[in-house]
């Protein structure tokens, strides 16, 4: 399943997607002008949905709610000029750190990726969230009918993907998940994690499609086993 | 004299005394673009800790916001407790209101909204935890449409959903009545997740035209 992000609009509107995907799309809303200005208008027809759920409230909530105001302080307004500032604004900054994280916790627990040293993370968590605010950044979701799940966002502009696999089956034997890039029918290895794991991929050019593979504790040269997972670039 | 004269300058057609002050009472009370009750104006003043207009503002939203969560969690004391969280979250931070966003209403439905679907989901997977191996325990979709059907109060949102076709209007319904996300949708109605995602859109661009909805 590949989607561009704007096809995730009307069910961001309904509140139909999962934190991690509401995530991802904040963080292109705030690079896409246009989806914005659509946006307003679905959100106010789903607000027009919850109005027609009308229904009189227990009449003590009124006291409750003007006492409890009474004693509840209010938040300070945020200066326009500062938070309006185009580029990281909330959500992508904590969206990549969430990527970074992984990458950094799963690093510990013998994540192999030759590329993902520790002093990489910083230019790690730059790169996730360069590829995703990119305006082509396309999201891919595969749900795991034993747990977990894969997402992969890939932006060609930037020539870069980034996986993240979250809750996978933990494996018998010490055996690991092992990312591929498959290009005319030659897989690259990009590296193993264990049930959890983020990997930035560089170089799309002429990339078919993403797999994954169980393989032995340490991952082979060459899948071994057949895919578990295919994904398209 | 003077007093008709200034009116007449504002406002040519009123003849009278008594009617100049009824229009200009009017004149006064109404801004521009808001109807009866600018809600964004009552936002501003609750921003700066205006009681009276955070009374306000509960009145005109208090049975949308508690309807709403109850709609979606079905539970009376659980919708209280979502409904009281959502006005205390527009007490604290009406500050935060970005009017270039949406317009106060929507702000407050969708802090409602949210609150009472991610409510719905916290319970959803503590159920699924004790009934990990109980598949039955699924949502029944056939009463869930019907429900949502028949107490529609309002009736012009209830000829919209009517003018959808019957998956647009299951898409719709179970994601925002029942919190379900689309892949939850698409399971449920055996439809893939990219028909879905489409039949959300196309029901919503639908219903937003049938209701007329400015962007």
């Amino acid at each position: 399943m590949t989607t561009d992000l704007h096809s995730l609009m009307a069910p961001y509107a309904l509140n139909a997607l999962d934190s991690w995907e509401r995530e991802t799309f904040e963080a292109h809303l705030e690079q896409c002008d246009d989806c914005r200005a659509e946006l307003a208008g679905f959100v106010a027809t789903a607000a027009r949905l919850g109005e027609a759920a009308k229904q009189a409230p227990p009449a003590e909530l009124r006291d409750r709610l003007l006492a409890a105001a009474a004693t509840t302080p209010q938040e300070r307004p945020v200066v326009t000029a500062l938070a309006q500032r185009r580029g990281l604004r909330r959500t992508l900054p904590r969206l990549a750190m969430a990527a970074a994280f992984l990458v950094g916790t799963v690093g510990v627990g013998g994540y192999v990726a030759e590329r993902n040293q520790a002093d990489n993370y910083r230019a790690d968590s730059q790169t996730i969230t360069s590829v995703l605010a990119a305006a082509d950044a396309k999201t891919s979701i595969k749900t795991f009918g034993g747990g977990g799940k894969v997402q992969l966002i890939s932006s060609a502009s930037k020539n870069s993907a980034v996986i993240v696999a979250s809750d996978l089956p933990t494996l018998k034997n010490s055996k690991v998940y092992q990312v591929w890039l498959v290009k005319d029918d030659s897989p690259t290895s990009q590296g193993t994690f264990a049930s959890s794991g983020a990997m930035i991929m560089k170089g799309l050019v002429g990339v078919d499609h993403v797999a994954i593979t169980v393989e032995p504790k340490g991952g082979s040269r060459q899948p071994t086993t057949a895919p578990i997972s295919t994904i398209a670039v | 004299m003077t007093r008709n004269k200034d009116r007449g300058k504002e406002n040519p057609v009123a003849p009278t005394a008594s009617q100049s002050a009824v229009t200009h009472l009017r004149l006064a009370d109404s801004p521009e673009a808001g109807g009866p009750l600018d809600l964004g104006d009552l936002l501003l003043l609750v921003a700066r800790g205006d009681e009276q207009a955070f009374a306000a503002i509960y009145d005109a939203l208090g049975a949308s916001v508690y309807g709403l969560a109850r709609r979606v969690v079905r539970d009376p004391s659980r919708a209280e407790e979502i409904s009281q969280e959502v006005f205390i979250q527009v007490w604290k931070s009406a500050a935060r209101f970005d009017p270039a966003r949406g317009n106060a209403k929507s702000w407050i439905l969708t802090l409602a909204h949210r609150r009472a679907v991610d409510a719905v989901r916290h319970d959803q997977a503590a159920t699924n935890r004790e009934n990990k191996y109980d598949w039955s325990n699924g949502p029944d979709f056939d009463e869930v449409e019907e429900t949502v059907t028949i107490s529609l109060e309002h009736e012009q949102v209830r000829r919209c959903l009517d003018g959808l076709t019957e998956l647009q209007r299951e898409a719709v319904n179970l994601a925002y009545y029942k919190g379900f996300t689309y892949a939850e949708v698409a399971e449920s109605l055996g439809a893939n997740t990219a028909t879905v995602k489409t039949r959300m859109r196309d029901g919503i661009v639908r219903l937003r035209d049938c209701m007329g909805v400015g962007a």
